[in-house]
């Protein structure tokens, strides 16, 4: 066995491996079908009346929920559903639009100092989101720190709070684009990263200015970045409801919450499943249309020459 | 030709550290009331006292909190890596659409919302007939950080060199003790970065543990929440608060520290054992970006 180790065309590393394994990805397959899988399968039955948590309810096929939600007269939870969407994409688009400068000023100004200074872009993102919320929540409060430095420097009549501060789309939208802004930064980043800087260098030498260079070269091989980054925040910003909890108002709670409240305080979930389901296929649309953009490699792409 | 002109390279660093700021200045604010005398974290600033840290910590509601949760995140993390290693060394193998499709299936945790995955397991726990407990939280915090440790593990695997492998079993290693005393250490950079990336996500998940951590058995974001609309327990919360926020920002740069003199002193032992053998690339993006971009 030692003696034809080094022999074959496949390295030693595979060809130890191969025999049957494999079959190594099986168990952790296995969990993720028995805790992810079957869970949304589950969901799935209870939106279509096939399970219920309603005593005394007979279980049998019905799409009545789903009816409701989706052509039913004034759904309640079809408009926030549309609300929902609305945000996560002004969101997503704002911080997207936001985020580039900082992937930009790092891949292309802060040359020798890009790795240190992303990780200081992407430290508080690693911090816990459930106390970054309550600190705005504290920053944006009637009495918080904003009102009440207002108050202290004589800019606002004491007791005299900016209505619209907290409990508003202003205060769900900012903590949504604070919570996200360093995460879309680093697909952009690791796109500009990985372009061929001699097609830029090309630019120049034809005499393009540095800013037709920008829009003719560098930003149209820097879309996929984008788009990546832009799919980064709107995935995970169409299931939130921390944020709405802690910052929002009764006007502002998002899909998310409407979910929770069908499996918490008001259970119905055989509709809450209607709208978890609706949810997953929502997220799931987005993978496959922009599933293609999420894969961008730092390490493996070739950087040719600079 | 620079492609920054010197001025737009000044507003571009401007708008970078105003950034810094504006991410930092949320941090800031707990750090600063975390000391304040007030009950009430408002300006101005009542003078400086470590009440609410003495406090805190006489909270056994809170203390106990925060230990389940680094319970909870030490289990997922070290199950989540053990499956992460599995998982890679299954798909190092494997090839073409078996491949693909194994790698789709184990990333779906990545795109499922958290507040749907919540939903579903507390459906699974009912029908199992069960009842919502913490071992339902380890096993939904597990599934949701397996693709984080996959992505920080798989690449590492890809990018070790095979021969050593090879020079392992010419000596005479089982595939088993080649595993143990080559793979393994060499990966040992991945699997600390994959512990601390499911360690950090499991102890700050809010959504599952919502809805099955028994209501005896808060864990610490669960009791977070409900203690961040009570005024009374504020400070304490923000005092908690503070020390984690410290904490994180401190493993984040220990993590990153470490990573780096870990894969130097590899590169280091590497060259002296065999002189001649292709150095690593020294400057190497931080392990959150690998995560990110895999």
């Amino acid at each position: 066995m030692t003696a034809q180790a080094g022999t074959g065309g496949d390295s030693a590393l595979i060809k130890w491996l191969r025999p049957g394994r494999g079959a190594l990805v099986l168990p952790p397959l296995l969990f993720v079908g028995v805790v992810l899988a079957l869970p949304v399968a589950f969901i799935t039955l209870y939106s279509v009346g096939l399970r219920t948590n309603i005593p005394g309810v007979p279980t049998a096929f019905s799409l009545t929920s789903w009816n409701d939600f989706l052509v039913g007269g004034g759904s309640a939870f079809r408009g926030r559903f549309v609300y929902s969407m609305e945000i996560a994409l002004f969101v997503s688009v704002l911080t997207t639009i936001a985020a580039y400068p900082l992937a930009y000023f790092l891949s292309f100004v802060a040359r020798r100092r890009r790795y240190a200074l992303l990780l200081l872009l992407l430290a508080p993102f690693f911090t816990s989101y459930l106390l970054r919320v309550i600190a705005w929540q504290i920053i944006l409060n009637n009495n918080g720190v904003v009102n009440s430095l207002l108050w202290t420097l004589h800019l606002r009549q004491h007791g005299n709070a900016i209505s619209w501060l907290i409990y508003s789309n202003f205060s769900v939208a900012l903590v949504l684009f604070y919570t996200w802004i360093p995460f879309v930064s680093l697909p952009i980043f690791v796109v500009l990263e990985n372009m061929d800087h001699r097609l830029q260098e090309a630019a120049a030498d034809l005499g393009a200015s540095r800013l037709t260079t920008f829009w003719r070269v560098t930003f149209p091989l820097s879309l996929p970045g984008v788009i990546a980054g832009f799919v980064f925040v709107l995935i995970p910003t169409t299931g939130e409801f921390i944020t709405p909890l802690l910052v929002g108002g009764p006007n502002n709670q998002l899909f998310g919450n409407s979910i929770q409240a069908f499996f918490g305080d008001t259970p119905n979930w055989n509709y809450g499943s209607v709208l978890a389901i609706a949810l997953v296929a929502v997220v799931i649309v987005l993978t496959l249309v922009f599933g293609r953009f999420l894969q961008t490699d730092l390490r493996t792409e070739t950087r040719p020459g600079q | 030709m620079r492609l920054t002109s010197r001025f737009g390279a000044a507003g571009l660093a401007i708008y970078f550290w105003a950034f810094v700021v504006f991410l930092f200045a949320p941090l800031a604010v707990l750090l600063i009331f975390s000391v304040n005398k007030s009950p009430t974290p408002t300006l101005p600033l009542s003078g400086f006292s470590t009440k609410w840290f003495h406090d805190a910590f006489g909270n056994g509601t809170l203390t106990g909190a925060l230990l389940r949760s680094i319970e909870i995140a030490v289990v997922a993390a070290v199950l989540a890596t053990a499956l992460g290693i599995m998982a890679s060394l299954g798909l190092l193998v494997l090839r073409g659409r078996a491949a693909a499709l194994a790698l789709t299936v184990l990333l779906l945790p990545l795109v499922v919302p958290y507040i749907c995955l919540a939903v579903g397991l507390l459906i699974l726990v009912q029908q199992v007939g069960a009842k919502p407990s913490l071992v339902a939280v380890v096993l939904g915090h597990c599934v949701i950080v397996l693709p984080f440790a996959i992505l920080v593990i798989m690449p590492r695997l890809r990018s070790l060199d095979p021969a050593m492998n090879e020079a392992a079993e010419d000596l005479g290693a089982s595939p088993f003790a080649a595993l143990r005393l080559i793979t393994l250490p060499l990966l040992a950079p991945a699997l600390v970065s994959s512990g601390i990336i499911c360690f950090v996500t499991s102890f700050d998940e809010f959504a599952i543990a919502s809805f099955l951590a028994p209501s005896g058995q808060p864990t610490y974001p669960v009791f977070l929440y409900a203690s961040a609309r009570t005024p009374a327990l504020l400070p304490e919360v923000i005092a908690v608060g503070a020390l984690i926020i410290a904490g994180s920002l401190l493993l984040v740069l220990l993590a990153e520290g470490g990573r780096r003199w870990a894969e130097r002193r590899l590169v280091g032992e590497l060259a002296a054992a065999a002189p001649g053998l292709p150095e690593l690339d020294d400057e190497q993006p931080p392990a959150t970006v690998a995560v990110v971009n895999s």
